[in-house]
């Protein structure tokens, strides 16, 4: 850990989706997964504390009004959002913003890759 | 304190007493002629919308214990002179009417044309006879929003005619609920219009308010009221009227003030657990819901003086509206606003007056 890097373990290891929980000083944090990239986020869900990481990775579900009298159309949109077991909390996986409230803010820490293992680097 | 004999004084919510018979003579046919030929008299006026058998948990004037001095409310149909003279002694310069008998319109499940005749009709009596910008009386359009097509011709008909400021949705009975699609080209037509959508409480199907069996008038009245608002509320603000028409100016009327904190601050935690079913939102609905216009009666001034200061704090003064609901029986006159302490002379005016003015043009 000198160099700041915690180590999570091997690339190849993770499916999109899959998910690994590391201790990163006092912190847990999780190493998510996501259409083939990884991302690091605080497993402590500002609601009430929740493993947000260890929840559902989906495309964010939009809406769009198209026009007086027609229903609101739905579609997935190309954001990766991760939601909290606990009570749906939900946030973009770029980000860490709330998608519901850009106020609320998940703390996010950088990836790296390297020689096929993958480390949450703490800047450090 | 101002002196609100000296200032301008705008009541957002004055309840004409209007009479089915006299509005009948202007109602198209067929309901012109029945109206004429049936026993119904002036009978939804002396009963001021109940009566002992079967329709409500309560009379309105409790018994005898409230009467008016300055209005036939609610043993005649009103003189078009005495709003006037009751706008004198509550000191009021312009008020906007609001139809006593379409309240109960919620009520109505025959599938007939009543309710569209009945607006029609009203708009026309209200020009003809009520109405009169230069005296300060102005008027809401009640619109018959189950027919789409027949609400659209009323704001064809009002159009053009300076007595007219608003569009007047009565929240009880709503099937579905006001934020439905089904409404949107009316929302649309308003929003073209520069005319505010007044969303009016209303007290048709109290005695059923969610479940049958309440005993009186006191427990209907406290939660129906307040029910029929708060579910438009949340259907209007979830389903994204505010972002579908963005110049749409919403106002909701008659059910105080303390209960709209409450009911956002449930509304924002739900949103925050599920957006994704408000997907038109961007952020959270009380955003919206703070964007809308509220008239200030009942308030709830035997509250505590900090819970009252919050909600003006959460609601803004700039977004509260006067409103007296004359001559019911639980109105509110301008000192009731310009009496509260937590207020200065800028916010007592401009809930007084001042807001009312830029919502409404006037
Ligand atoms: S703790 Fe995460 S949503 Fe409640």
């Amino acid at each position: 850990m000198s160099d700041g890097l915690v180590e999570v373990g091997p690339a190849t290891e993770f499916e999109d989706g899959d998910h690994a929980i590391v201790e990163v000083g006092r912190a847990e944090v999780g190493v998510v997964r996501a259409d083939g990239e990884f991302y690091a986020l605080r497993n402590q869900c500002p609601h009430d504390g929740g493993p947000v990481c260890k929840g559902i990775v989906q495309r964010e579900l939009l809406g769009e009004f198209t026009g007086t009298g027609e229903r609101v159309e739905q579609y997935y949109g190309e954001e990766c959002i991760i939601s909290c077991p606990w009570h749906g909390w939900s946030f973009e996986l770029e980000t860490g913003t709330h998608i519901g409230d850009e106020r609320i803010q998940l703390p996010m820490y950088d990836v790296v890759v390297e020689d096929g293992i993958v480390y949450v680097d703490t800047g450090e | 304190m101002i002196d609100a004999a000296r200032e301008r004084i705008i009541d957002c919510d004055w309840h004409y007493q209007d009479s089915f018979k006299e509005v009948a003579a202007y109602m198209p046919e067929p309901w012109r002629t029945k109206y004429k030929h049936s026993n119904w008299d002036d009978a939804g006026v002396k009963q001021n919308l109940s009566s002992f058998f079967p329709t409500s948990t309560g009379d309105r004037q409790n018994y005898g214990k409230v009467v008016r001095e300055h209005s036939n409310y609610p043993d005649e149909p009103e003189e078009p002179e005495r709003v006037r003279e009751g706008m004198d002694f509550l000191d009021i310069d312009v008020s906007l009417q609001i139809s006593h008998l379409i309240l109960a319109m919620g009520g109505v499940n025959a599938d007939d044309k009543r309710v569209q005749a009945f607006t029609k009709g009203y708009v026309e009596y209200m020009l003809e006879e009520v109405l009169d910008p230069d005296d300060g009386v102005y008027g809401l359009a009640p619109m018959p929003y189950s027919d789409v097509e027949a609400s659209l011709d009323i704001l064809d008909r009002i159009e053009d005619e300076e007595a007219y400021v608003g569009a007047c949705f009565v929240t009880a009975g709503a099937s579905p609920p006001l934020g439905s699609r089904k409404y949107d080209p009316i929302y649309e037509r308003c929003e073209d219009l520069d005319l505010p959508v007044v969303y009016h409480t209303g007290g048709s199907g109290l005695d059923e308010y969610v479940r049958a069996g309440y005993q009186e008038m006191i427990e209907t009245h406290t939660l129906g009221f307040l029910e029929s608002n708060m579910s438009q509320i949340v259907s209007v603000a979830c389903q994204g009227i505010p972002e579908k028409y963005p110049d749409l100016d919403i106002v909701f009327m008659e059910s105080g003030v303390t209960y709209i904190p409450g009911l956002i601050s449930r509304l924002d935690e739900e949103y925050l657990k599920r957006p994704e079913e408000a997907p038109l939102l961007d952020t959270r609905p009380s955003e919206y819901i703070t964007d809308f216009y509220f008239g200030t009666q009942p308030l709830e001034i035997s509250a505590r003086n900090e819970l009252l200061e919050l909600c003006f704090d959460m609601i803004g003064t700039d977004r509260l509206l006067y409103a007296s609901d004359y001559p019911h029986w639980d109105f509110d006159s301008p000192s009731i606003i310009n009496d509260l302490p937590m207020l200065d002379d800028d916010d007592r005016r401009a809930i007084l007056a001042g807001n009312a003015e830029g919502v409404f043009g006037l």
